[in-house]
């Protein structure tokens, strides 16, 4: 009984990155109604910037965590530019093609800049552990879960509580009545997008934190655990993702406890699958909503 | 010259992988399972030649039938949802497939060497063309005569009302399903049969290349294979091949004395070409003037 509450913490803990990684997804995919595929590229960018300063600078843990989160925006806003704002409405698979060219692109510049397999990125907290009775936890790990459920807090607000939030939901609800009531939605949404990928690039200076260590195949990790984190907890939903992800987080420390570690992944793909076909709007998402393969009009 | 032999038969596969994608693309919705099923071909294939000691064309067929099988399988809780939702359990489904591969194991003992898939090692000695002998000249030939076939295939049906009816889906959903169009058996249909492709082509890829493992089936290949017709445009089958040729051939192959600098110079063509022709490369008005450029008729209405 307690290895399984033991594994629920973990599972919490480990989840609450994939909660971080799904809140910058959602955030991008609500207002674009487009899949960036170089979401996770991009936060590896942020990574490597960090991990160059800390190399040749020997930068401390927050200068690191700023040239993270700014690298990622950078790159955001680098593909927002090339892959979303020149697309026109209704070619959203041009789109996805495109950002997964820059995926390319990303990895390839990195593999240039720092041409070995890992690099040494500066830990958090040197795997200290707090116990509570029977229980561990991992201090970098808390950190992780405070933050994912502070910046959820943080763009629950920003969503609905500010102009900017109001213009942002205005765009998701009808782009071209946003467009009409004075709204420069070409604006917002390379902001959205620059602040999703900074919410990424904090998600990712903690899960690197917690590695110690960054490879190029980063970008694909995330990616694909944010993409899984935000289908479970629901499209465009801000809590969501964040429940999204510790779920997700749950479902595979047990099935690696259970199963063993070459089935963790298996079993959440399978359990994703089955949640999709299941639930597809997601825990908490709305009905499905038009999005990449609304039909192209010429 | 082998090399140039080769790089045609890494077209002609890939051309295979394409129009698996194509078939489900014609219907409006994008399977990132298609790896998937070229995966499931590649072993299946490679399992009856090497274990069953089977002849490759029996194998390949069967590889198809196994692949298609489990498109349609897939497909009928899968087609329940579309766009990102489809995306992400097409992955799903995708990735679960090279997750079973990374951890199955099947081997037989052949003389002093143990043959089949082994786990995380990979399926090697898939030795089949140079046992029987054939060149590397011969297996481009088989591999062509497979594509031309298929591509014939596919653009029969194209035309046949088969094709107008997978349009009328991919076009729009609600105005087919309201002219009496059983929208969830078509892209069914449309998914059985990219998923037959995917398996024959997974089938050959598994013999020229001798050693699969399940690392090469991911994610990365399964978005190759949708990038393909889009970046081709989906308006005829030539428009796959074009694409094939221009990211396999010019991208890859043409590129390649860039070094290091390839995967930058790759990403930026691909997200021109996009931004110029965001409906493909061969879309409908370029058919319309290749037309005119070589029968000059008068314009066709169905162009």
């Amino acid at each position: 009984m307690v290895d399984f509450f033991q594994n629920t913490i973990d599972g919490v803990m480990i989840g609450s990155s994939y909660g971080l990684l799904a809140l910058g997804f959602t955030v991008i995919f609500g207002v674009m109604r487009r899949l960036n595929l170089s979401y996770g590229p991009s936060i590896m960018i942020g990574g490597y910037l960090g991990t160059v300063l800390y190399l040749n600078h020997g930068a401390g843990p927050l200068v690191v965590a700023g040239a993270v989160v700014l690298g990622a925006a950078i790159a955001g806003v680098y593909v927002e530019r090339l892959c979303f704002a020149p697309m026109k409405a209704g070619a959203g698979i041009a789109s996805m093609v495109s950002s997964f060219a820059i995926w390319m692109q990303l990895e390839q510049a990195a593999i240039l800049v720092l041409p070995r397999h890992t690099y040494p990125f500066p830990p958090l907290a040197t795997g200290a552990t707090l116990e509570f009775g029977p229980f561990f936890v991992r201090i970098d790990h808390l950190i992780m879960l405070v933050c994912a459920l502070g910046l959820a807090a943080a763009v629950q607000v920003t969503l609905y509580r500010t102009r900017f939030g109001l213009a942002l939901r205005a765009i998701i609800g009808h782009p071209v009545a946003a467009h009409l009531v004075g709204i420069n939605v070409r604006r917002a949404m390379l902001l959205a997008f620059a602040a999703a990928s900074a919410i990424g690039g904090v998600a990712g200076f903690l899960v690197l934190a917690v590695d110690q260590q960054v490879t190029p195949m980063f970008g694909m990790w995330a990616t694909l655990k944010g993409l899984i984190a935000m289908m479970i907890g629901g499209l465009g939903s801000v809590p969501g993702a964040v429940v999204g992800g510790l779920l997700l987080g749950v479902i595979e420390t047990h099935s690696q406890w259970y199963f063993g570690p070459q089935f963790r992944d298996l079993i959440a793909y399978v359990v994703l699958f089955a949640f999709l076909v299941a639930r597809p709007g997601g825990l908490f998402g709305r009905a499905p909503s038009p999005d990449i393969t609304t039909p192209q009009k010429a | 010259m082998d090399f140039y032999f080769g790089l045609i038969q890494i077209i002609g596969v890939h051309t295979l992988l394409g129009l698996s994608a194509y078939c489900v693309l014609l219907t409006g919705q994008v399977s990132l399972a298609q790896a998937g099923f070229f995966a499931i071909g590649a072993y299946v294939a490679g399992m009856l030649t090497v274990i069953a000691q089977w002849p490759l064309v029996p194998a390949l067929g069967v590889s198809a039938l196994v692949a298609g099988a489990t498109a349609c399988a897939v497909g009928f809780p899968a087609l329940r949802v579309k766009g990102l939702m489809l995306v992400v359990a097409t992955v799903a489904f995708g990735e679960a497939v090279r997750l079973f591969f990374f951890n199955f194991t099947y081997q037989v003992q052949a003389g002093n060497i143990r043959l089949g898939p082994h786990g995380g090692e990979g399926f090697r000695q898939i030795r089949y063309f140079p046992e029987n002998g054939w060149t590397t000249l011969d297996v481009m030939l088989f591999i062509w005569a497979v594509v031309a076939l298929v591509m014939a295939g596919l653009w029969w049906l194209n035309r046949s009302r088969a094709g107008a009816v997978l349009r009328a889906v991919g076009e729009d959903e609600l105005a087919a399903q309201s002219t009496g169009i059983n929208i969830t058996a078509v892209k069914i249909s449309a998914m059985t049969v990219g998923g037959v492709i995917a398996g024959i082509g997974g089938g050959i890829f598994a013999h020229y290349t001798t050693h699969i493992e399940h690392v090469q089936f991911g994610v990365v290949l399964a978005t190759f294979a949708i990038a393909y017709p889009i970046l081709g445009g989906l308006s005829n089958v030539f428009g796959t091949l074009l694409a094939v040729i221009f990211i396999q051939g010019f991208l890859i192959e043409g590129l390649r004395f860039m070094g290091d600098w390839r995967n930058l110079l790759f990403g930026g063509l691909i997200v021109l070409a996009m931004n110029v022709r965001p409906r493909g490369l061969l879309d409908a008005g370029a058919m319309l003037a290749l037309k005119r450029l070589f029968f000059s008729r008068k314009e066709r209405s169905d162009a």
